[in-house]
């Protein structure tokens, strides 16, 4: 967690404004951060219902839910369109805003100031700071010169670049024709479309130095006099198609990423995740004023996957219906009727996987049954082997009775017992024996022979 | 550095600076877990002098991913009465759940809505339920199948 301790605290945030005269501006800001990751617009995008994202931002928020984050619409990739009005507005705030916010955070400028309310004038007080006495220790009232110096140059800067450009309009000639707005080669109104479509060869001017692509501090917003059109002459980047995955089986799924020239490693899931992410990413690019390398898109991949790959959400088509039923306004009713023939083809598939389950079980059962009784018999063979024992004569004797009608084997069996304990009184124990008997020649003849 | 932990830095800056009444941060000492005390503002009589905490845990995949978001139940910081709160904090609101999120909440917007979840409450009573769910689930919040039934809150 280093970055915590190191960034965290220094986030450039709307409520900077705060606390200073220009409380104003906060509103000012927010409107123009983007409401999903909270910062400045990046390649701000339109979306059907007219809400503004950061185009990586909006990307994100659809592939996950294909809503706008903001009213819940639903909408989809296809439809954003570039808000660069609004590119424009925060390339200018952003550039604007240290100083502003330098300059609302300074404490209240000495009274000798609003005598003379113009830059030169704060200079020269400045400048004469160093012997007049102060308030201020004397290193912040030097950096505060040298900031305004820095302001100034600044200034001067833009007003050169302002006049630039305004030069390179004044000499047109009457001749009734137009400058094509790249190449500035001159032609008919008409011609233009057609040139710009196919034969401009790019700006021809020396150009102003590109910014450094990829913006990673505040600051590296280009200025905002160049117009868009001025921008590096290199075709835009092509954006890449979303693909449906379940179309896909997994070696053509691979190759698909290999084209891509990117890793084809993992499980399906983990190739599919990847593939998403690259689109998104590189269409997010393909929106952008000052597009990334393809090698710092490859850079922002990797991250990804270091940081969230394995882990990043499934949006898959299950997930997404499963998520549906849970909602407030779920109309079970409709579901039901729209999805009666799977329901029933679930039913039937779930009895008839239950009618083979049971019919497993029970062969099982009997297989084991088999077992036991093949292991029963061998016991009782053993038994028999190892001593006479009586009380298997009675059973074969009683099983062979039993064929006989039972009133007249009754009076037999005190006889049989006499016989076969060869005892002459028959012990008082014997007669629950008896009774277990009878119940046992009460049964169905197989079973009894079979216990 | 994730999107998360830059959405997170920018959220973090900003409730350092302000935060709405009757919500203050208690900790935020990584980029994972935050804990918040909310309190009701009226008087509504379930819940008057009373201080709730809560537990924000956020995935890599957060604002994109809604927050787990639990009351955390401490000697002087009470799980708080409501129909859709369960007694071991978990709580069933659909703006938490994958469904009913989105990316432009945040951890102000969620104590918010809690807040006035919490406020338009005046059933003195926990979910159906509560204690056959709280004996046996193992899940964590966001694993939960709830389906969000009621529509007043």
């Amino acid at each position: 967690m280093d970055a915590f301790t190191g960034e965290a605290f220094d986030v450039a945030d709307p409520t900077d404004w705060l606390n200073t005269p220009l409380a104003c501006l906060m509103p000012v800001e927010q409107s123009l951060r983007c409401h999903v990751c909270k910062d400045f617009f990046t390649s701000p995008m339109l979306t059907s219902c007219n809400h503004t994202f950061c185009s990586l931002c909006i990307r994100r928020c659809l592939n996950a839910d294909r809503k706008c984050p903001l009213c819940r619409k639903e909408d989809s990739e296809s439809k954003l369109r570039g808000n660069w009005a609004m590119r424009e507005a925060v390339e200018a705030f952003v550039k604007a805003r240290d100083d502003i916010l330098k300059f609302a955070k300074a404490p209240p400028p000495p009274p000798a100031v609003e005598k003379s309310p113009k830059r030169k004038a704060v200079k020269m007080d400045d400048a004469e700071g160093d012997f007049q006495e102060s308030k201020r220790p004397r290193r912040s009232t030097r950096s505060a010169g040298a900031r305004v110096k820095a302001q100034e140059e600044d200034m001067t800067e833009h007003l050169e670049e302002g006049q630039e450009t305004e030069d390179e309009y004044i000499p047109e000639p009457e001749d009734g024709l137009v400058a094509c707005p790249i190449c500035s080669k001159r032609m008919k109104m008409e011609q233009v479309d057609r040139h710009l479509d196919t034969s401009c060869p790019g700006p021809d001017a020396p150009q102003p130095p590109t910014p450094i692509s990829g913006r990673r501090g505040g600051n590296n917003f280009a200025s905002s006099s160049r117009t868009p059109s001025s921008r590096s002459a290199d075709p835009p980047p092509a954006r890449l198609p979303a693909i449906s995955y379940s179309m896909l089986k997994d070696t053509a799924l691979r190759k698909k990423l290999a084209e891509l020239g990117i890793s084809s490693a993992g499980s399906r899931q983990v190739m599919e995740k990847r593939h998403q992410e690259w689109v998104t990413i590189w269409n997010a690019n393909c929106d952008s004023a000052f597009p990334k390398t393809r090698q710092e898109l490859l850079h922002d991949l990797n991250v990804w996957e270091k940081t969230m790959g394995s882990r990043a959400p499934t949006s898959s088509k299950a997930a997404i219906t499963g998520a549906q039923i849970k909602e407030k306004d779920f109309d079970g009713g409709a579901w039901a009727a729209k999805h009666d023939s799977s329901f029933k083809d679930l039913i039937a598939n779930a009895r008839r996987t239950r009618e083979l389950a049971k019919q497993k079980a029970s062969e099982a059962a009997k297989e084991e049954e088999e077992k036991e009784r093949q292991k029963n018999d061998g016991a009782a063979a053993a038994a028999a082997a190892a001593a006479p024992v009586p009380a298997a004569v009675p059973v074969a004797f009683y099983d062979y009775r039993s064929m006989d009608p039972p009133p007249s084997s009754q009076p037999d069996v005190p006889e049989a017992f006499g016989v076969n304990t060869s005892s002459t009184d028959p012990p008082p124990s014997s007669q629950p024996d008896i009774l277990q008997l009878r119940s046992s020649q009460s049964t169905p003849g197989p079973s009894a022979r079979r216990s | 550095m994730s999107f998360a932990t830059k959405r997170l830095g920018k959220e973090l800056s900003k409730i350092n600076n302000s935060l709405p009444p009757g919500i203050e941060l208690v900790s935020a000492d990584n980029f994972e877990e935050w804990f918040l005390d909310i309190r009701v503002l009226d008087n509504n009589p379930l819940y008057a002098n009373q201080v709730y905490r809560l537990k924000f845990k956020f995935s890599a995949q957060y604002p994109i991913e809604p927050p787990e978001v639990v009351f955390v139940k401490l000697a002087n910081r009470p799980i708080p009465i409501h129909p859709h709160i369960y007694s071991n904090g978990i709580i069933c609101l659909d703006l938490l759940g994958q469904q009913g999120w989105s990316p432009v909440q945040n951890v102000e917007s969620i104590c918010m809505s809690l807040q006035s979840m919490l406020t338009g409450n005046n059933k003195d009573e926990r979910p159906a339920g509560d204690e056959e769910f709280v004996r046996g689930n193992r899940l964590r919040p966001k694993d939960i199948d709830f389906y969000y039934h009621d529509n007043n809150v």
